[in-house]
């Protein structure tokens, strides 16, 4: 497993990837739609996805000494290591915010625990969509792609909005005690990405065994 | 080495059919055809990139269904067309590669790096056509391959680059360990290497045979007041060729 992993950040990974995960510090701009960072987190997996397609990525993995459904493995660990990676990023300036910018963040919602419990959730929906999709063929990234990103957008849409809402600024707090109220979406956030990971990889597997590469 | 038995895969507008042969250690196998008579498919479905509709592949004794991992520890596979992660560098994709094969030999790559005179730091878009294949077999020898398959290597190859890679093969064989499965077009590449040659027609096994044996079988191809003995090339342009009635 750790070779695939190495496989994939040492030839498979397209530079941006590391530069768009490294994107988590945009937590700490004083204005900004920080739910960018996790469409940022769901472009790197495409760029790195078209670039595989030039270069023949899949072609050389299946060629390995390797079983058919470790191609699928190895995409799904790239891509949850980088949004996890990601998130471990923005975490640190997350902390820091609320002392160096106590005013909050005026253009969407905070870094705060509902901003994860989000996250997680519009990765888990990107995650599904666009990976069962691609590996239906194994070379319709575009495709795939914008059917897994138009469900995202929404979701982060939905959490940048909501909290200018009136009853809906507990969302926006960073108050240790209003923030124990937004747990409940970070559990479900949680428990989405598991599933959307465990049944994806299932899905994904089964597609790509019948394509004919 | 390799037994290939009933091999189909239907298409929606092209069927391969039945295809059968065997390979035997310290041989080189040419399988030929004009384009798109179903040699990559042959290829691609032996190695299980494709999922033939019938048929059974035998590897070193051994399903290779069953024991895909196993059986491709011991290939080297060279895809013509396909050159792969053309902005790495040949030491990067060599110390990613050796992680998956038990056999690796480092002192054995480094042997074969400097007797193909392939630079490590070089990237693989800097490399010619000839260098690529070269380097696919570089890191095959590296991890002592038995078994080789290659899809046109030769294709778009200068003369004399050609006429190297050839001399190579017959070199990988000569210890009659070793054994190379290459599909190709062009008809020369056999008469000076491949030992045995598989024919396919349109998805359909013409004849799978020794290489004086298959040129002997296909005399009758010959016109009245014909003496001379019929060249590789012209028992294929001859099976192949078609009237236009314009």
């Amino acid at each position: 497993m750790f070779n695939l992993l190495m496989k994939e950040l040492r030839l498979a990974a397209h530079p941006n990837l590391f530069i768009f995960t490294a994107l988590g510090v945009l937590v700490i701009v004083p204005a900004y739609p920080y739910g960018m960072v996790f469409l940022f987190g769901c472009l790197a997996p495409f760029i790195t996805f078209m670039y595989g397609r030039e270069t023949n990525d899949i072609y050389y993995t299946a060629l390995l000494p390797v079983k058919k459904s470790d191609v699928v493995k190895a995409k799904f660990m790239l891509v949850i290591v980088a949004q996890m990676t990601q998130f471990l990023i923005t975490l640190p300036f997350a902390f820091l915010r609320i002392y160096l910018l106590p005013e909050g963040n005026p253009a969407g919602i905070e870094a705060n625990i509902a901003f994860y419990g989000f996250g997680l959730i519009t990765y888990a929906v990107f995650n599904y969509i666009f990976l069962t999709s691609f590996f239906k063929t194994a070379y319709k990234v575009g495709k795939a792609f914008l059917l897994a990103i138009v469900p995202a957008t929404l979701i982060v849409l939905v959490m940048e909005v909501i909290v200018h809402f009136p009853g809906m600024e507990w969302l926006d707090s960073v108050e240790p005690d209003v923030m124990v109220k937004q747990l409940p979406i970070v559990v479900v956030g949680i428990i989405v990405y598991f599933i959307s990971t465990f049944s994806g990889y299932r899905v994904s597997v089964k597609r790509f065994e019948q394509v004919d590469l | 080495m390799l037994a290939v038995k009933g091999l189909t895969k239907r298409y929606p507008n092209f069927t391969l059919q039945n295809i059968t042969f065997s390979l035997k250690p310290g041989r080189i196998m040419g399988l030929i055809g004009k384009n798109g008579a179903g040699k990559s498919t042959t290829l691609k479905s032996i190695l299980n990139l494709v999922h033939p509709d019938a048929g059974t592949i035998q590897m070193f004794g051994k399903d290779f269904k069953q024991n895909e991992e196993s059986c491709k520890q011991d290939i080297g596979v060279v895809l013509g067309g396909i050159d792969f992660y053309h902005h790495k560098k040949l030491a990067d994709i060599a110390a990613v590669t050796k992680r998956f094969y038990q056999n690796w030999d480092d002192a054995a790559y480094q042997k074969y790096l400097k007797l193909f005179e392939l630079d490590p730091q070089k990237k693989i878009k800097a490399l010619s056509a000839g260098m690529k294949v070269k380097f696919m077999i570089a890191l095959a020898l590296s991890h002592h391959a038995k078994l080789f398959i290659f899809d046109e290597p030769t294709s778009g190859l200068d003369p004399v680059s050609r006429d190297d890679l050839l001399e190579l093969f017959r070199e990988l064989v000569k210890d009659g360990k070793r054994s190379i499965l290459f599909s190709t077009h062009i008809t020369s590449d056999l008469e000076k290497c491949a030992d045995d040659i598989t024919y396919i027609k349109d998805g359909k096994l013409l004849r799978s045979d020794e290489k004086s044996a298959f040129i002997k079988s296909f005399q009758h191809l010959r016109e009245p007041g014909e003496t001379k003995e019929l060249t590789l090339e012209d028992i294929m342009v001859r099976t192949e060729r078609r009237r236009y009635d314009v």
